[in-house]
């Protein structure tokens, strides 16, 4: 067996273990949550006998292992049961909100890695030089504010002051665009319609950017210190009095070390992104799947909160399994070292 | 000169020609909440819009003063109990369906099965189609305000349910489709962003050409993007739930200010049940000791408009029973002192605990004032802030309920019966409504006669008499009366909203789409 499939097969396991886990917790903590879901559905004038009954359909009244187990079943079959938020069913919601987090999430993922890994290796390559000063004062800007701070200041500048983009929905109210994939970027481009793709990327701009700002300034900042602290080494002294080109050295002798441990923030920043977004979206009326989280969960809407909770999991450890393979693609030794383990 | 003068003509009279004649008007507004489409289970001011553009009900509130329209019925008599209603033959659902007797009866049983929303207010109405045009709907005992219930009774089209839908009741079709009569037809509903409706061309009533064409309600927008959206010119009216100081940007960048009043009022309610609220003068002393005035001047956007008008007492003006609007509350430190005497509880060791809704943060500088009004008497007191799903919790019991408990309530139909009867009826403890536990024979018999009286005299009699005794026993400090307020761009009039004599006096009904007019600005 190759060492990326033992490595692969050893995530899986483990991300299995731990979204059990998390179902088992998410499962337990929403129903401490203050409220009575059945009160809270059936509103404000709801009377004892319809709260009672609708406790009994949603099995509130047995014990939290025997509604753990109703849960499981239901999940088994696909069923994640009804949003008592949409009135819809909880699989339907998901399925129409995850694509436009997703969208939204994999643009500021690329605009934090674009700008983010570039802006490290300059600071480190002119380190102690002007560029290097700028970049870190830029990183430290981006990273003390917020995402939801940045969508306001953005939305004031970009949008009140100079009107240049749209701040509200994911695409102009003119068009009709058919949702094959829920992606608007790939659909308009499905239906052929070029106006359509730009202004669906007009809508992501400002919102991918308030998103990915603290991002590129961590990768930036990351990026830096590991690459100066690689500069430092003996092997890139040697190359240097070998009378290697500066650009050679950084791309093939210190960048590539250095970006394992930057990886693996990136990483963890573009899951959290996930959760992140809840502002972004709020302040953008973007109609994604973490300001539809926050919702659910402000409504105590059990199973929208646990199918919820479950994709985000889902897609966390996804994209760890994805960033532990880069990182032993990139460091042979992590690839072989699953072989102590397995 | 000649050549150039030409050539201008020719291309203005091209851009006519490839112009259409008249462009669609599209009419953009906001609400907090998510809109529910089921007819059934509406409640609140989203669901209230959404119910009263896309279905129809049999009777209208009168607009610019009190009774009631006929609507989808043409006339109605009452016999004792007994309402026979004539329907219009003319009416056509959205679908192409004609709208007949049996769709009535479908409707009220569809609430009374479904059993959510406003469901309550038919609860014992037995309907029956008499013929396609003739229905009558008999209650278990008579109840005066029936005609005004009428207006949460959206008639559904039952063949087209049961045409879309496995279920009796259709919910899994009614949540995302609409099925009425309405003047408005929805296109499409996604419960997170908006909700589209278009006119539709088979309204039984005209409508004029300048209602809008499309209509987008959208929820959940953040005030700063309202705010911005409505100065990029892309969205027309605000949710009446925008921060005073955001609608007073809006109001002098220029929006016009719309206003709604006379339903319903904003009340600090207290516990009866717990001490030392469980004693008359020591609740009356709170009454007095709050600065009204203040209040008032915190939900003012402007000198002409605000949140709310001065309150005259428990009834607000324009209802049944409401006192006259010279009879103002206002801080009274010598009566309060007066009644504090007569408290036999000691003021520094009242410890009340005042809460506040943490969704409606205004409610948190409200709890700030009467915590400083009441510290001038030396009335010891806590703020708790409560998510509103745990107020709800809590107000299941007495015991667990604060001291004292900010809410805005409004009469769902208008009329004063569902405005207080739940909040002050013994029969109707532990609801959001009715923290007070009040437990009064005479509050229960004045509310019992505003039910059974069949005159408009007898009813303000008996309303009177509940408005008097409420004050002398003060279960609540009657904040003020509520005026919602929207800011809104100059691109639509409206006039259900800015004309006394055109409003409905009815939650959300100023926003009945086909009376309102794009200005084409």
């Amino acid at each position: 067996m190759s060492g990326f499939l033992r490595l692969l097969l050893n995530r899986l396991g483990i991300s299995l273990i731990v979204l059990v886990g998390v179902s088992m917790l998410i499962f337990a903590i929403a129903r401490i949550i203050p409220g009575d879901p059945a009160r809270i559905a059936l509103g404000p004038n709801a009377n004892a006998e319809q709260i009672a009954k609708l406790r009994a359909e949603m099995h509130l009244d047995a014990s939290l292992p025997v509604q753990y187990g109703h849960f499981v079943v239901d999940v088994l079959r696909g069923d994640l049961g009804t949003s008592l938020y949409t009135n819809r069913p909880v699989t339907q919601d998901i399925a129409q909100f995850l694509p436009a987090t997703l969208e939204l999430v994999f643009l500021a993922g690329f605009i934090m890695v674009a700008v983010g890994l570039p802006l490290g290796i300059l600071a480190a390559h002119y380190r102690g030089r002007w560029q290097d000063h700028l970049v870190r004062v830029i990183a430290l800007l981006t990273v003390s504010a917020p995402a939801f701070v940045w969508a306001v200041i953005l939305m004031l500048l970009f949008a009140f002051y100079l009107p240049l983009f749209p701040i509200a929905g994911r695409i102009s109210d003119i068009y009709d665009i058919e949702r094959t994939t829920g992606f608007l970027t790939i659909d308009t481009l499905l239906a052929g319609n070029w106006t359509a793709f730009g202004s669906a990327v007009h809508h992501l701009i400002l919102p991918a950017i308030a998103l990915s700002l603290s991002g590129i300034g961590q990768a930036a900042r990351l990026t830096r210190a590991n690459m100066v602290e690689t500069y430092d080494k003996p092997y890139i002294e040697m190359a240097q009095a070998y009378g290697f080109f500066p650009s050679r050295i950084a791309r093939s002798y210190a960048f590539k070390p250095s970006l394992i441990p930057s990886l693996t923030i990136i990483g963890l920043d573009f899951a959290a992104m996930l959760g992140n977004a809840f502002l972004v979206e709020a302040v953008f009326a973007w109609p994604g799947l973490s300001r539809y989280g926050v919702a659910v969960i402000l409504r105590k809407d059990l199973n929208a909160i646990m199918g919820t909770v479950l994709i985000i999991a889902i897609t966390f450890l996804i994209v760890n399994i994805i960033v532990d393979l880069m990182i032993a693609f990139l460091n042979p030794r992590i690839r072989y070292s699953t072989r102590g383990t397995s | 000169m000649m050549k150039n003068t030409a050539l201008i003509t020719a291309l203005c009279a091209a851009t006519a020609l490839a112009s259409p004649a008249f462009a669609e008007t599209v009419l953009r507004l906001d609400e907090v909440a998510v809109g529910e489409l089921d007819p059934a289970k509406a409640s609140d001011y989203a669901d209230s819009i959404l119910m009263f553009n896309v279905y129809d009900t049999l009777v209208l509130p009168a607009q610019g003063g009190p009774g009631h329209t006929p609507h989808l019925a043409a006339s109605w008599d009452v016999d004792g109990a007994t309402y026979t209603f004539t329907l219009r033959d003319d009416v056509m659902f959205q679908s192409g369906n004609k709208m007949t007797a049996a769709d009535v009866v479908y409707s009220v049983e569809r609430m009374q099965a479904l059993g959510a929303g406003l469901s309550y207010l038919f609860a014992g109405v037995t309907a029956e189609a008499v013929d396609d045009t003739t229905v009558t709907l008999t209650l278990e005992t008579p109840y005066a305000p029936f005609i005004a219930s009428l207006v949460r009774l959206p008639i559904v089209d039952m063949t087209l349910v049961k045409a879309n839908s496995d279920s009796e009741w259709g919910e899994d079709f009614l949540s995302g489709n609409g099925a009425g009569t309405g003047a408005y037809s929805v296109t499409s509903h996604n419960p997170q962003e908006e909700t589209v409706m278009a006119k539709s061309d088979s309204y039984f009533l005209d409508v004029a050409d300048v209602a809008p064409d499309t209509v987008r309600l959208r929820y959940g927008l953040e005030p700063a993007t309202v705010r911005t959206l409505i100065a990029q010119g892309e969205h027309d009216i605000a949710s009446q739930w925008l921060p005073p100081e955001v609608v007073q940007a809006l109001a002098n960048d220029g929006a016009q200010l719309l206003t709604e009043s006379g339903t319903g009022g904003f009340y600090f309610k207290m516990n009866t049940q717990k001490p030392p609220l469980d004693n008359v003068n020591c609740r009356l002393a709170l009454s007095a000791v709050f600065d009204y005035g203040t209040a008032i001047q915190m939900i003012a956007i402007n000198d002409e408009v605000s949140g709310g008008s001065p309150s005259t007492g428990a009834i607000p003006v324009g209802m049944f029973g409401a006192n006259g609007s010279d009879m103002v509350q206002t801080q009274d430190l010598d009566a309060a002192k007066a009644y504090l005497a007569d408290c036999p509880y000691d003021p520094a060791e009242m410890n009340l605990e005042i809460s506040w809704i943490a969704e409606v943060p205004l409610e948190e500088r409200f709890a700030l004032l009467m915590q400083s009004n009441f510290n001038e008497m030396g009335i010891s007191s806590s703020i708790t802030k409560l998510p509103w799903a745990l107020f709800a919790e809590q107000v299941s019991t007495a015991e667990t309920t604060p001291h004292i408990s900010q809410l805005f309530v409004n009469a769902v139909t208008g009329d004063p019966d569902t405005l207080l009867y739940g909040m002050y009826h013994s029969s109707t403890p532990g609801t959001w409504q009715s923290p007070e536990y009040l437990n009064d024979a005479e509050v229960d018999a004045a509310l019992d006669a505003g039910r059974s009286a069949t005159s408009d005299a007898d009813r303000e009699a008996a309303y009177s008499a509940l408005n008097a005794r409420l004050m002398a026993i003060a279960p609540t400090i009657y904040g003020f009366d509520r005026q919602s307020v929207f800011a809104a761009s100059n691109r639509v009039n409206v006039p259900a909203l800015s004309d006394p004599a055109m409003a409905f006096g009815l939650d959300g009904m100023g926003f009945s789409f086909r009376l309102m007019e794009m200005t084409g600005e």
